[in-house]
């Protein structure tokens, strides 16, 4: 992994890149590549890109956060990438004299960018750059590693940049880059209602009773094409968690002294998961979760979000995706 | 004396003990099996007989239906049959979206089919949902094609027809630009794609030029969104005067009529390019 980056960074000779051996130690690698890099006289914006090279063919490290941008003009459609890269800069120089940014477009259409930030008076701090992830004529961005103190000088300068007139978080946050990108773009393996049922829905599942089959079996096979249609099929993005903030009223006529309190009662519910989409598919195929899907829980694939705000207000979540 | 006495007791107890423990244990477990046994027995007996009568059921009301239609009304009959399925496909000609109603007829699931060149490509499928009134629901429609505006510009609530028609034509566009640019990459290797985006809407090729392998730059531009073909060409060489030439001129004009991959192998062919 590091000889493949390292091949891609291309700042070392070939015998330089002979001599290094991936076997040793860590300490002892940093030293090596170290020696190299002063030999060479790298500079410090060439050991950026070779942090962002990695930091590309590595994505899933760190928490990635959704964005999007609102109010596209006219002309945001025909945005092309070396306008972008000229008005982000600007725009972000602009709002911070300090600040270094490297911009590179990866084969999948997706445009990095690396923002080192200074202060007024200080040098920008490569140690703790943020990185932006944004496909052109798309309205969301992924961010990761930005402190809310730098979000609306960034929010202001890739608003401007795209050419649309607002922003806001998309409440969707995960781990797997290309995960939360592929629920956003919907590139994962959807299931419509159809007239002509194809094979593959009627798949043999194990029959452990014939009696129990004879009964249950055309209500689970329609537990599971309703699981199928909410969720998705195939391999599904993978979210590590939902959050649900509750602000509402405490209803339980069991429990009479918390239900006559005034006030709203808060509390915050929170799933966990290695690939919560897949877990909440088998809650509701295996009928643990009830079916109709409630839509807190299918609002997560079809929203494209996984922190919600619940409550006694909010009128049950609509079925479009703002 | 006591011994026999005690003796005599202790025998008494455990003979008690050992016909206790050879009475008590399966008995009533053996017992309640059976009761329960009796009671599967009724049960199964009671469905049979509600499933009978549900058939029972069932046959009369289709004999009720069913009236055979007297002779005379046949050949109309089977004519009407013939005149629908021509209808429906002459509907599906003039590309007719598949259609299915979904959630007990409030909403209707439509299907657009893509396809370029003859050859099929991506399904789209988008739910519209009827009541209280016509919305875009759930779809796996790309978040780059823009969907809202379509619904505004053809006026989704009073004619869904229309912005299906529009939102197939973007599709297909989309599908087609696409599949141009993968066309490209597969049979034209010297031209290099410098700059692409994912609605394919903004294109931009290095030419290397024959006799000197001068390079050129194209960038192709299309503006509009339901068309397969450039709005925009434009050409940027460092020789400002090659790309004025009457041949250029008319590749460009070329470039701006003919789908890519085609435009392209014609340049090749008259060595335009290499």
């Amino acid at each position: 992994m590091l000889k493949t980056t390292l091949d891609k960074w291309g700042r070392l000779t070939a015998e330089q890149r002979q001599a290094i051996d991936f076997t040793q130690s860590k300490w002892a690698l940093t030293q090596k590549l170290q020696s190299f890099c002063e030999e060479n006289e790298v500079t410090l914006t060439r050991l950026a890109e070779l942090e962002m090279i990695h930091v590309i063919e590595n994505p899933n490290q760190g928490m990635w956060y959704t964005f999007q941008l609102l109010d596209p003009e006219d002309d945001a459609q025909s945005l092309e990438l070396s306008e972008f890269k000229q008005q982000f800069k600007c725009h972000l120089s602009e709002l911070l004299r300090q600040v270094s940014v490297k911009i590179k477009k990866h084969t999948d259409e997706a445009v990095w960018i690396r923002i080192a930030w200074g202060g007024s008076f200080s040098k920008p701090n490569h140690l703790k750059p943020t990185y932006v992830v944004h496909h052109l004529q798309t309205p969301y961005f992924f961010v990761r590693n930005l402190t809310s103190k730098l979000k609306p000088l960034l929010s202001q300068a890739l608003t401007l940049a795209t050419r649309h007139q607002g922003v806001k978080e998309a409440n969707l946050s995960g781990r797997n880059l290309a995960s939360i990108r592929d629920l956003l773009m919907r590139q994962y393996q959807h299931v419509f209602p159809t007239k002509y049922p194809s094979p593959h829905d009627e798949e043999d599942q194990p029959v452990l009773n014939q009696h129990i089959e004879k009964e249950q079996g055309h209500v689970a096979t329609h537990r599971r094409r309703m699981a199928r249609e909410v969720f998705g099929d195939g391999t599904l993005p993978q979210l590590q968690s939902a959050v649900y903030k509750l602000d509402t009223k405490f209803k339980d006529p069991s429990n009479r002294t918390m239900t006559e309190r005034e006030d709203t009662f808060k509390c915050v519910v929170k799933f966990s998961s290695t690939n919560l989409l897949e877990s909440l598919r088998s809650c509701a195929s295996s009928g643990i979760a009830s079916a109709p899907v409630t839509p807190l829980l299918s609002s997560i694939p079809l929203k494209g979000r996984n922190y919600f705000v619940v409550t006694d207000n909010t009128p049950g979540p609509s079925s479009q995706r703002h | 004396m006591e011994n026999t006495s005690t003796n005599g007791v202790l025998t008494h107890l455990s003979l008690l003990e050992v016909r206790a423990l050879s009475r008590g244990g399966p008995e009533p477990q053996r017992s309640r099996v059976r009761e329960l046994r009796g009671e599967a027995e009724e049960l199964r007996g009671v469905r049979d007989q509600l499933e009978a009568e549900i058939r029972a059921r069932k046959r009369l009301q289709e004999l009720r239906s069913s009236a055979d239609p007297p002779a005379g009304e046949l050949l109309p009959l089977m004519r009407r049959h013939s005149d629908l399925k021509q209808r429906l496909h002459v509907h599906h000609l003039i590309g007719g979206f598949d259609a299915v109603r979904t959630r007990q007829g409030r909403a209707v699931c439509v299907f657009v089919q893509t396809a370029y060149e003859g050859v099929f490509l991506e399904t789209f499928n988008m739910e519209l949902e009827l009541k209280p009134r016509v919305q875009i629901g759930r779809h796996n429609i790309p978040p780059f094609i823009p969907l809202q505006s379509l619904a505004e510009q053809s006026h989704l609530q009073t004619d869904a027809g229309a912005f299906l028609s529009m939102l197939s034509q973007h599709l297909n566009a989309f599908v087609g630009r696409r599949r141009q640019l993968q066309l490209v990459q597969e049979q034209h290797r010297s031209v290099e794609v410098m700059e692409s985006n994912l609605l394919c809407s903004v294109l931009v090729l290095l030419f290397t030029a024959p006799p000197e392998k001068t390079a050129l730059l194209c960038t192709l531009k299309y503006a509009d969104l339901g068309s397969c073909l450039p709005g925009q060409v434009h050409l940027d060489c460092e020789d400002s005067r090659l790309p004025e030439s009457p041949e250029w001129r008319s590749c460009c004009d070329t470039l701006r009529k003919t789908p890519l991959h085609r435009a392209l192998a014609g340049m090749k062919k008259s060595r335009m390019i290499l």
